[in-house]
């Protein structure tokens, strides 16, 4: 018991890699929230009218809107005055047009990170669209896919260079009256990416894009498109690490999929944001409305998400599996330790034929952590021979922790087939000594049976992304052993 | 208040009540009125709500039932057991129950009766607190009578004592709500056999109370068979709480009634005890079953199952909301949650949420949920044995219940659910 | 190179080891016999180092070092295994990796080179071959649904793999039909050499028919009553416990 005290405790102490702060001027907007700050962003990104409207309706929608609290977390009522709604790099001109004219600082800073912006790293097959704060500053490898008719941009240019593609599809997903963050986001949101992938063509190369949040009380509102056309495939990375602050950030993104028939999307996330510091100050709030739409039949929407990072983690990467035989996927991990509280989960909403879908979920929570799994599988009543399976499970590391499930299934179809299981366990005694006689150290032991508990969700991930996820993990559990 | 409106639970509450037949009872309604006021109305923003349609209840309106209802023409079943104990509107018959013949240690009958009684005065609204909900406060407000059953310590009874609710025929629908106190003394061992059935009465509101608090290593076999008009609302919520090596063994089946709903809430008071939630529900057309569990764990050691199916056919709709909530002294928890659901026609609806809400390491706690339709390839294997498919279906729901059934241990209780389930079964 | 001197060990506060004495030399294989419940498993957990057994007197000295200060990984650096009677589950874990992680750990605190993925590969079919466990075993989570027999056997596989320099089996037997106690058997006989020494815990003499010790020991109520050569184990065979419990108590 005494060993299992120590690493608790020294899981609460293990330190956060990526802490650090890059030294760029900004170029930011004062705190708070009106029609003005909308119509600054619109102008600021010079915006046509069309966009204007949409943001500002979005933004009277949301004063309308309460802010929700049934989730299971716990947190100081967020400002929303205080938060300033966008700030820009300084920059040469009026963009870099390559990476020679990128402030070195900020690339210094993607070094640290390990982000292959540079030629020789792209070469591993990685095209990047940055994103630092809010405004896209690098984006490489876009001839390439230019090539096979892939668009690859930030949503700011794709506003301009794609509008017919934009309109039709912005909010299609997640309509700006979704939800309270959704709606938010909607009307300020800064940048991101939009990715269109034409008829019958397999992105040739991973697509990612790197968040980070840089600027003290600045929220992140980032955007995220990815429109997958007939018969098309993409894989779709994303990963996300910020410097140590004080303060709470706020990050509210969205992100909508669309796949039409036998069109495939695969989304990967890694999530290491500030977690706060050992006594839960400090840390992002995650609030994240992630949604895919399986418009066409047949297609196939997955996402796969590791969640190490931020103080609040509200997320539940979902599916709409509208066309017959379409297929959702979601495979989830999630770690929290110090005073990190996540309710993450999916919802699988089944109305097409032979529609399946899979839910694994792994929590791992540590120290004072508080891990929840939230859930919807609804099968519709027109969802003929649709099938889920779900499979949570939970591991407590120490006693001051929480694991939780909220799975709510709802059938409105007797053919449709639902299976949920649920587990929790602790790392055993057993298996640690059994370990240790083999001459593994315990924190390796330990990082070795999380790992396992992890399995199934990592091997889902693209190899790199997996290698990355593993490491991740390893650091977070760090110090296991005194 | 909530800003709602108006219904008739509140109009009941706002009203001068006949007034208790002892002070101390006068000063609970009383309370329990006072707290109502302050309670969030019932209604489907609320989770607890989320899926049971509780807004057509409010809509409706109940008259409650304030003297000993008329009985003339009431006809009891036979029953299994010697000692038979009768409820009309939740009020006590006398002339109808028989229990020559108990051991004279027990206290058992009419609430109303025991009033005067150290045990009831002690106990009485110990678990059931009115704040905690707009029903519990209804029944206590308006508290008249109900079953008080104490079993001293070291008593242990082998004949089950069986209990009736029947209701009476009235013009306008009616509200019975038995209060029922029940005491099981250290190492004393009973089995309760509870009949909900409708007796002469239609579009009734059942909103029924048990507390229940089971001493040091004793043991209640608690069955309930819910088989209300249907045309009628039932509400059942059971209050327990068990001591050290305690066994509650509880199965609820559930047939009949509009809209049916029971609601277990249950605690330790110490460690080694072992709580049994079983309960099996077939609803059809027209008709919602819906079972609320909160177990909590607030001991260490303690050990709870909960297991329950359900058929649904016709328009059923089927309702499953199962907590277990294992506090971070609970260590040693081991609870298993189960939840099936079989849909044998195209529009039965099913909604499920099973949780687990966990702040101990050293646990060993799951769920698992199904829904779905019987399994096409054993449906096939018995008609390639020549067995006619409305039969084969019947076998595979038999087999199916049976899980639950087979736990009742009263053989005589069994056939009859058995039979019962048969009946429904035909219908379809 | 192991000593045990007057060991008390309690478990939960009761005293189970009661002053047990034991001296093992360098190759010698030891076999300890003794009835349920008198103590065995609780001294290969006391070797191996396992909390919750509290040691309240005595000492145990391996090659001079006292092991009781040790971690459990630090003894097996130090070149000792435990073959566990319930080899433990551990989901998602691959096989191969855990063996390479172990087999390196040990390697590194030895002051060896670490084994690159080839000659690992080379080494582990090549010991898999000789207790004839499955090469598909290898490539699944450790333990988790392997059936008794081939927990066991990959309990001696690893044991082959860690060439350690004092192996306990506890009960290895146990559970085994006599194809699986033969093949079992004979991988432990293969490592046999005079530098490595095996402490062999077990209920039933049927074990020593296929592995045969130097000495055999008696373990009652927590010490060792009696000592003798195989000869000793026939005899509590055929005479059962009861006789040299008699003898002791007299």
């Amino acid at each position: 018991m005494k060993a299992q005290q120590d690493e608790v405790n020294d899981l609460v102490k293990a330190g956060y890699e990526h802490g650090f702060v890059s030294n760029v001027a900004s170029d930011t907007l004062p705190p708070g929230l009106d029609e003005d700050t909308i119509r600054f962003i619109s102008a600021k990104k010079n915006e046509p009218e069309w966009m204007l409207d949409y943001r500002l309706k979005a933004y009277h929608h949301w004063l309308e809107m309460e802010e929700p609290d049934w989730a299971h977390l716990r947190y100081d009522p967020i400002d929303f005055q205080a938060i300033s709604y966008f700030s820009a790099p300084k920059k040469a001109s009026d963009g870099p047009q390559s990476l020679d004219e990128v402030d070195p600082e900020l690339l210094a800073t993607y070094e640290k990170l390990g982000i292959p912006l540079e030629e020789q790293k792209a070469l591993a097959g990685v095209a990047v669209d940055a994103v630092f704060d809010s405004v896209s500053v690098a984006t490489t490898f876009r001839q390439q896919l230019a090539d096979v008719g892939v668009i690859f941009c930030s949503i700011s240019e794709a506003v301009h260079e794609h509008p017919e593609l934009v309109r039709e599809h912005l909010g299609s997903v997640v309509p700006h009256t979704d939800n309270y963050f959704a709606a938010l986001n909607a009307a300020v949101f800064s940048d991101g990416t939009f990715v269109y992938i034409p008829e019958g063509v397999s992105c040739p190369m991973e697509l990612s894009t790197y968040f980070r949040i840089n600027e003290a009380k600045t929220g992140q509102f980032e955007r995220t498109l990815i429109v997958a056309d007939k018969g098309s495939f993409v894989s779709y990375l994303e990963g996300c690490t910020a410097p140590m602050r004080d303060e709470n950030q706020l990050h509210a993104a969205v992100v909508e999929l669309i796949a039409m028939e036998d069109a495939k999307i695969k989304y990967s996330t890694v999530q290491n944001w500030y977690p706060g510091d050992e006594n839960g100050v400090g840390g992002i709030y995650n609030f994240v409305t992630k949604r895919g739409d399986c418009r066409g039949d047949r297609s196939h929407i997955s996402w796969t998400q590791v969640e190490t990072g931020s103080a609040i983690t509200w997320k539940y990467p979902s599916c709409i599996l509208r066309g017959d035989d379409s297929v959702g996927e979601f495979y989830s991990v999630a770690v929290t330790r110090g005073h990190q509280q996540a309710d993450t989960g999916t919802k699988m909403y089944h109305m097409g034929k032979n529609t399946h879908s899979t839910i694994v979920s792994k929590g791992i929570s540590a120290a004072h952590g508080q891990n929840a799994y939230r859930g919807l599988v609804r099968m519709g009543i027109k969802a003929e021979n649709a099938r889920n399976h779900t499979q949570c499970d939970s591991l407590l590391i120490g006693d001051q922790c929480g694991a939780h499930t909220f799975p709510y299934i709802e059938v409105r179809n007797p053919s449709a087939k639902v299976e949920h299981e649920a587990t929790t366990s602790k790392i055993s005694e057993d298996q640690l000594f059994y370990c240790r006689q083999r001459g593994l150290k315990e924190e390796d032991a330990v990082s070795m049976i999380v790992n396992g508990f992890c399995k199934e969700v990592f091997n889902e991930l693209p190899m790199e992304f997996a290698v990355e996820a593993r490491k991740l993990l390893n650091i977070t559990l760090e110090g296991a052993v005194g | 208040m909530n800003a709602s409106g108006s219904n008739w639970v509140l109009d009941l509450l706002s009203r001068d009540s006949m007034p208790a037949p002892v002070d101390w009872v006068q000063a609970l309604r009383r309370q329990a009125s006072d707290q109502a006021a302050t309670l969030p109305q019932p209604r489907r923003k609320l989770e607890t709500w989320r899926y049971s349609r509780v807004e057509t209840l409010l809509k409706a309106s109940f008259t409650p039932v304030v003297q000993a209802p008329d009985i003339s023409g009431q006809v009891v079943p036979a029953g299994i057991s010697p000692y038979k104990l009768v409820f009309v509107d939740g009020w006590y018959s006398e002339s109808l129950s028989h229990t020559d013949g108990l051991p004279p240690e027990i206290r058992i009958g009419s609430l109303r009766e025991h009033l005067d009684q150290d045990s009831v005065r002690k106990q009485l609204g110990q678990l059931a607190n009115a704040g905690e909900n707009l029903f519990t406060a209804l029944n206590t407000a308006l508290l008249n009578d109900g079953l008080f059953l104490e079993i001293p310590d070291g008593l242990v009874l082998q004949d089950p004592v069986e209990v009736f609710y029947l209701n009476s025929a009235a013009d306008t629908p009616q509200l019975a709500q038995p209060r029922n106190l029940i005491l099981v003394g250290k190492q004393a061992s009973l089995t309760l056999v509870e009949h909900y059935l409708p007796g002469q009465g239609r579009g009734y509101f059942h909103n029924g109370i048990t507390e229940l608090q089971l001493d040091a290593g004793s043991r209640l076999s608690h069955y309930r068979v819910q088989d209300e008009a249907s045309t009628a609302w039932h509400l059942s919520q059971l209050y327990l709480e068990q001591d050290s090596g305690s066994y509650y063994h509880g199965i609820t089946l559930s047939f009949g009634a509009h809209w049916a709903r029971t609601e277990y809430k249950t605690g330790f008071r110490a460690t080694d005890a072992r709580c049994d939630l079983r309960g099996l529900y077939l609803v059809g057309d027209g008709q919602l079953s819906d079972f609320h569990l909160d177990v909590h764990h607030d001991r260490p050691a303690c050990q709870s199952r909960e297991q329950f199916k359900g058929l649904l056919h016709g328009k059923g709709r089927a309702v499953f909301d199962g907590r277990i909530l294992v506090e971070q002294i609970a260590q040693g928890t081991d609870a298993q949650l189960t939840n099936d659901n079989l849909l044998l026609t195209r529009d039965a609806e099913v909604d499920t949420k099973p949780q687990l809400e966990i702040y101990a390491d050293d646990v060993k706690c799951s769920h698992g949920t199904t829904v779905g339709q019987l399994d096409p390839q054993q449906l096939f294997y018995l008609r390639t044995r020549g067995i006619e498919k409305k039969q084969a279906v019947h076998m595979l729901c038999e087999g199916y219940a049976g899980e639950i059934i087979d736990h009742l241990h009263l053989p005589s209780l069994r056939e009859q659910a058995t039979d019962r389930m048969r009946q429904a079964l035909e219908r379809i | 190179m192991l000593s045990i001197n007057n060991l008390h060990v309690n478990v939960d506060g009761k005293e189970i080891l009661k002053g047990l004495n034991l001296e093992i030399g360098r190759g010698e294989v030891h076999a300890i016999m003794g009835p349920n419940g008198s103590g065995k498993s609780t001294l290969s957990y006391v070797l191996a180092g396992r909390e919750g057994y509290e040691v309240t007197a005595g000492e145990i000295l391996f090659e001079g070092r006292n092991l009781l200060d040790m971690s459990p990984e630090e003894r097996a650096w130090a070149g000792i295994f435990l073959a566990m009677q319930y080899p433990v589950e551990l989901p998602g874990v691959n096989n191969m990796n855990f063996l390479r992680e172990s087999l390196n750990a040990i390697r590194k605190a030895r002051g060896e080179e670490e084994l690159d993925a080839v000659a690992f590969m080379k080494l582990v079919r090549e010991k898999a071959a000789t207790v004839e466990l499955d090469d598909k075993l290898l490539k699944r989570s450790v333990n988790a649904g392997f059936s008794g027999g081939e927990k066991k056997r990959n309990e001696i596989l690893q044991m082959a793999m860690l060439e350690p320099k004092l192996a306990i089996l506890d009960e290895t037997d146990s559970g085994l039909d006599i194809d699986a106690l033969r093949i079992v058997a004979e991988g432990v006989n293969l490592l046999r050499s005079p530098e490595r020494s095996i402490i062999m815990i077990t209920h039933y003499q049927r074990l020593l028919d296929y592995i045969e010790p130097d000495f055999v020991h008696v373990l009652a109520d927590g010490r060792i009553i009696r000592s003798g050569g195989k000869e000793l184990a026939l005899a509590l065979e055929e005479k059962g416990y009861a006789w040299v419990l008699e003898e002791d108590a007299a």
